[in-house]
């Protein structure tokens, strides 16, 4: 045996030595409890009632609800309407701010940091700041609206206004994200684009829907999709905010297997829709490896 | 205008960006006013700009049950990163070293875990700490912590291992060090840095956990944002000190954050987009 094959060989067996903890945690973490979940969504499991766990003598009878449970549905939409226009805003906004704040400047690089504080906060500390500013004793928005005789409705407890006022604070919670994702892709524009673009009298608008956007336009697109597989996630701000009412206005799908879990104590029923969102964030999760590599083998 | 002035901050833009700024934080910064104020002075308007700033709501909040709530989350967040560097680095550098297939699946792997919502693994993780008896202890949430961190460290550590030269490990090994010497003396020095970054990173995210914390402890092991929300729905609308109990959570994140905010983004994205 030559010294190299000693030397491949040394590194084999570290690096099994080396993998073998994390993936078997992996495997803990991830595997057995998905398959833990499938398990309990065929079974009508209720934690008051313990033989209900091994049930299986009717698998399917989890899903063959959910269609029909009107709650569900409901918490369906309320979710789609939260990620659509919390994405739509993040993005948006989150380009403006990046768009404004490319620039070459000590300043600007020193504000870019104070820019992304409401993204680093613990997540339960925004719902901590908005449950201040909509709480009309102590909020400044309620004393200026007072000032100016208009009479603003407690806006988490209202039917109209509750999901509005989640959206904006989510989008205040995440905008910095959009915002540090398109800043990154407009610092590699080759700045000799826009200049060319400007010697033959482009105007600004000109440049910008002709060589800023298309060149941010994947990182726009993959932002979106992250955001997107995030708001599924939603819960603090909820939690905190409205409770998912007034009503089951602000009831997204997470929340209500939250409730049904751990309030309700229906684990199967809950289990089936969790197993239903997972699902769908696989399906997401893969357009964003796909996004990626595709992006890879461009550039 | 000429080519040049796009790029640059005129005035214009500099005051633009200065109000945007102060209208986005305002809400961070009515937060921490008012864990300043005494609670007469919160509920006074219009907000008189020039007060004198009391402690008061700190020190009370300090000397009631926030205390341990605080070291609790001290202690499962400082544990969990421990361990999830100790298992996750030497993977990341064995990973990094790969040269067969199955990267592309554990990447895979690693992103749903960190994308799944967070009720697919606290329902079967409740039922089995509630059978072996692992509810509302410290212990049971440095597991959670822990196995959720694990995949983050192999995500954000291979880029760095990437970075350190192979010639160098290659001419090490060739004179006759054991490639355990090799990673622990050669390697491991060479990227402490991205250790660091990394730490930070898993420390925060333990830190900032609120739903497994809900779910898992009760009071005995009840970390600091959980405490917070508990003050705001049990001992009534002490403003003051929601406050401050709010400011105290925050504190190290942003400490820590501002240290590794060039690493935020590849951290927040699982490292699926280069950042």
């Amino acid at each position: 045996m030559t010294a190299t094959n000693l030397i491949d060989a040394e590194r084999r067996s570290f690096n099994r030595w080396a993998l073998a903890p994390s993936l078997v945690i992996l495997f803990v973490i991830a595997a057995l409890p998905a398959l833990y979940l499938l398990a309990a969504s065929l079974t009508p499991f209720q934690l008051v009632n313990p033989g209900s766990s091994t049930d299986f003598s009717e698998p399917l009878r989890n899903y063959r609800l959910l269609p029909g449970d009107p709650r569900f549905i409901n918490s369906l939409i309320v979710q789609a309407k939260l990620s659509f226009w919390g994405v739509l805003f993040q993005v948006l906004l989150g380009m403006l701010l990046a768009l404004l704040l490319h620039t070459r400047s000590r300043f600007v690089a020193l504000a870019r940091t104070f820019f992304l504080i409401p993204m680093v906060l613990p997540p339960i500390v925004v719902g901590v700041i908005w449950k201040l500013i909509y709480t009309p004793d102590i909020s400044p928005i309620y004393y200026v609206a007072g000032l100016l005789h208009v009479t603003m409705p407690s806006l988490t407890s209202s039917v109209n206004f509750a999901l509005t006022a989640i959206i904006i604070a989510d989008t205040w919670e995440w905008l910095p994200f959009t915002f540090l994702m398109v800043l990154a892709a407009l610092q590699t524009i080759p700045e000799e684009y826009s200049e060319a673009a400007l010697m033959d009298g482009a105007g600004r608008v000109q440049i910008f829907f002709h060589i800023t956007l298309p060149f941010i336009a994947p990182i726009l697109t993959v932002s979106a999709m992250f955001r997107l597989i995030d708001s599924v996630k939603a819960f603090p701000l909820i939690f905190l905010l409205t409770g998912g009412g007034p009503g089951s206005v602000t009831e997204v799908t997470n929340y209500y297997a939250y409730l049904l879990a751990f309030d309700f104590n229906e684990i199967g029923y809950s289990s089936a829709i969790t197993i239903v969102m997972l699902m769908l964030v696989v399906v997401m999760s893969l357009g964003i490896m796909w996004m990626g590599r595709n992006r890879e083998a461009l550039t | 205008m000429s080519a040049h002035s796009s790029r640059s901050a005129g005035a214009g833009r500099r005051a633009a960006i200065a109000v945007v700024l102060v209208v986005l934080l305002s809400p961070f910064l009515w937060l921490l006013q008012m864990s300043f104020k005494s609670n007469d002075l919160i509920l006074q308007f219009p907000p008189p700009l020039i007060f004198t700033p009391t402690l008061e709501n700190y020190t009370s909040l300090w000397h009631g049950a926030f205390s341990a709530s605080f070291i609790n989350s001290l202690l499962s967040a400082s544990f969990s990163t421990g361990f999830a560097l100790l298992f996750g680095i030497p993977a990341a550098y064995a990973l990094s070293r790969w040269t067969g297939s199955g990267r592309q699946a554990l990447g895979f792997a690693i992103l749903v875990t960190r994308m799944a919502p967070p009720i697919a693994f606290t329902i079967p993780f409740f039922l089995f700490y509630r059978w072996i008896g692992l509810l509302d202890t410290i212990t049971g949430l440095v597991l959670v912590y822990t196995s959720f961190n694990l995949p983050l460290v192999i995500w954000m550590m291979q880029p760095f291992f990437e970075t350190v030269p192979r010639s160098l490990e290659e001419a090490a090994l060739v004179d006759g060090a054991g490639i355990r010497t090799v990673f622990v003396e050669i390697v491991l020095p060479m990227v402490t840095p991205g250790i660091a970054a990394t730490a930070i990173l898993c420390f925060l995210y333990a830190w900032n956990d609120f739903f497994f914390a809900l779910i898992l402890t009760r009071t005995n092991a009840r970390t600091a944002p959980v405490a917070v929300v508990n003050f705001m729905n049990y001992e009534g609308w002490e403003w003051g000190k929601i406050a401050a109990g709010g400011s105290l959570v925050m504190a190290p994140v942003l400490i820590f954050s501002l240290a590794v905010r060039r690493y935020l983004v590849s951290g927040l994205t699982a490292g699926a987009v280069k950042g």
